[in-house]
């Protein structure tokens, strides 16, 4: 494997780690706090 | 039958005695069911009842009259008394914080440079503890003289607490001694750790006094363990723990760790610019640099604290809460917006200044304008008012009473992005300058770094999308619940960004550092610091007490003094900018007189001379 495609590899790992942390934490803060994450733009129940 | 009679002559009294201390200690008509016990009388039975329907005895209600004047406005006087006490006890907790930290890492690293640098923080610390001694006993006497209804209500509410109070005072007077005094005699080998252990008693003895001191305060604003006339209903600890106690507690806590850091950094700025050698100078700078390290860091989480307790204010009175944020104490948040700015500002040019010790540091030179962009507009967000005052024609030429701009960026989803994003900013400023003098050896460096960079790209995105989806386009409810998102978001930055540079620059090449080998420039952002951190204190203490409008105890106890309104901003604001200055001439002479135990006079030339002569 090149130098190239070794830190590619290693970018895309890292930012796809992050991404599911940071979705797993936002539905973890909203859900303790009794909301849905609401992507849809639907009022609040 | 006589001994007997004799012992249960001096045993009721003793057990009357013994329950009447339980009153106080515990408010509690009758903690242990003694009353009506077949030792006591009939007679003793009605005393005790007569006892605890004066217990519950409402809160007085004074009129105008009942306030004595002495010629000057009573608030004041106990304004100025009470913060001044407050600046200085802030300080005098807080330095032993971390001078305990920073002997431990002394110890834990066999540098003395640590050991003599807390040992000097210390020093600051011992003169201002007796100032805030004389503020806070002047300002007992100014409330007992001013107020003493209120007074009387308060020692009736928290009884033998205010004993437990003084009595915590000796001991931190003991420890506070033991520690600066006996720091040499017990500087090596397991006295050290006899001396940290004295330390530690020491803060624990100040945290106690200052969530005690903190109770008075947030009983004022939200009472509990009264009922609705304020008649003592519930024990101590329940009037203790009324719904703002923690919030404060933590708030006053992390703060006066941020003051403390900020003030004694001034100190070793001022030593730093007066400093006659090079050795000197490196010595203040590295302390400088410390200091502001601690001030920082303390300030980052600072305005989550702040956020939970205002929550809490407003699940706790919505009036309250709007009075604060919405009324007519909001423009004082801008006036918050600004000193935060300042403070903010004046850390990252101290960093980016910094940076010149070390040569490594040139490989982050290109970031830092980016960083200084961001700060500016978030800075600009931050102190873009939502309403203005406008004339009619004002509001005509505007089209409406919210400019295209104040409109959107005036409310509280704007400013989240912006105080979240300085923060995230201000830590880069951080990570930054830690990494500036290292280079990493670990194999999985470039691993490190890549989940660095994703973090903040991540962590910047979620806190602009937090706020524009949540703020601008759901209802209000979504508004709330986000802005946890974005604090979730700026403390897994700091965290991770902490965890991630300690492993990787474990063993990591070190660069050398050129202490004292930095701007004087720089010296004056050290000591902008604690002048906008004491402003801040003053204004958002002033906000804080102000909440409570015409109340002295909020819903209990009226305030019918003749000072019983919320003044204007003008004389808000001349007030708390008085008690600032006042409170920076002090700091001066702490400093002086730090200065001063250090200096020596040189014998007489006459007597030196004699001196020789005797030898000789």
């Amino acid at each position: 494997m090149t130098t190239d495609k070794k830190n590619l590899k290693i970018w895309i790992i890292a930012f796809a780690v992050v991404l599911l942390y940071y979705y797993g934490l936002d539905h973890f803060i909203m859900s303790v706090q009794g909301l849905p994450l609401n992507l849809n733009l639907t009022p609040a129940q | 039958m006589k001994a007997c009679s004799r012992k249960l002559r001096w045993f009721i009294p003793g057990l009357l005695l013994v329950s009447v201390m339980s009153l106080g200690i515990t408010g509690e008509v009758d903690p242990f069911g003694f009353v009506g016990d077949v030792y006591a009388s009939e007679a003793l039975v009605d005393e005790a009842l007569t006892e605890s329907k004066a217990e519950l005895k409402a809160a007085p209600k004074p009129t105008t009259e009942d306030y004595p004047g002495i010629g000057i406005s009573s608030r004041s006087i106990v304004w100025v008394l009470a913060q001044m006490h407050l600046f200085f006890g802030a300080l005098v907790l807080a330095v032993p914080i971390f001078v305990i930290v920073i002997e431990l890492i002394g110890v834990k690293t066999g540098d003395p440079r640590y050991d003599d640098m807390a040992h000097e923080f210390m020093k600051i610390s011992m003169t201002a503890y007796s100032i805030t001694a004389l503020f806070g006993g002047t300002l007992a006497l100014a409330l007992f003289l001013l107020y003493p209804d209120f007074m009387a209500y308060i020692m009736e509410v928290f009884g033998a607490q205010m004993m437990v109070y003084a009595s915590l005072f000796f001991m931190e007077s003991l420890f506070l001694y033991i520690y600066y005094y006996g720091w040499d005699a017990l500087r090596y080998g397991n006295s050290k750790w006899v001396h940290l252990s004295l330390g530690l008693m020491l803060n624990g003895v100040g945290a106690t006094l200052m969530v005690v001191a903190n109770s008075w305060a947030t009983f004022m604003m939200a009472p509990s363990g009264v009922n609705e006339v304020g008649a003592v209903v519930g024990n101590i600890w329940e009037v203790m723990k009324g719904p703002l106690w923690n919030p404060i507690n933590l708030h006053r806590f992390i703060a006066n760790i941020a003051f403390g850091g900020a003030v004694v950094g001034a100190y070793a700025a001022f030593k730093m610019m007066t400093a006659r050698t090079q050795e000197l100078r490196a010595h203040y700078d590295w302390m400088g640099y410390t200091s502001n390290f601690i001030a920082i860091l303390a300030f980052l989480p600072l305005p989550f604290a702040g956020y939970w307790l205002m929550a809490e204010i407003y699940a706790y009175s919505q009036q309250m809460g709007i009075t604060a944020m919405g009324g007519i104490l909001a423009w004082l948040f801008i006036v918050q917006a600004v000193l935060i700015g300042t403070i903010l500002l004046a850390a990252n040019y101290y960093l980016w200044s910094g940076m010149s010790r070390c040569e490594g540091s040139r490989r982050y030179d290109g970031y830092i304008k980016y960083i200084a962009f961001v700060l500016v507009v978030g800075f600009l967000i931050w102190v873009t008012p939502h309403t203005l005052i406008l004339t009619a024609s004002e509001v005509a030429a505007l089209g409406g009473s919210h400019h295209h701009l104040l409109g959107p960026l005036g409310i509280m989803p704007a400013k989240n992005i912006a105080v979240n994003l300085m923060l995230v900013f201000t830590f880069l400023s951080f990570q930054l300058y830690g990494r500036s003098n290292k280079i990493a050896t670990v194999p999985w460096a470039d691993m490190g770094n890549a989940l660095m960079v994703a973090i903040y790209a991540v962590a910047i995105f979620n806190i602009i999308f937090a706020g524009v989806y949540y703020g601008y386009f759901t209802n209000t409810v979504y508004k709330v619940g986000s802005s946890v998102m974005q604090v979730g978001s700026t403390l897994t930055v700091i965290i991770a960004g902490v965890v991630i540079d300690a492993l990787m620059y474990k063993n990591a090449k070190l660069l050398p550092v050129n202490w004292g080998n930095v701007s004087n420039r720089s010296q004056y952002a050290l000591f902008a610091l604690p002048v906008a951190f004491t402003w801040l204190m003053a204004l958002m203490g002033y906000v804080r007490s102000s909440v409570r409008t015409d109340w002295h105890i909020y819903t209990i106890m009226k305030d019918t003094s003749p000072d019983n309104f919320i003044p204007a901003i003008g004389y808000a604001g001349n007030m708390m900018t008085m008690v600032t200055v006042l409170f920076l001439v002090f700091v001066l002479f702490i400093f002086w007189i730090a200065n001063l135990s250090g200096q020596k006079q040189a014998p007489p030339a006459a007597a030196v001379t004699a001196g020789e002569g005797g030898v000789a």
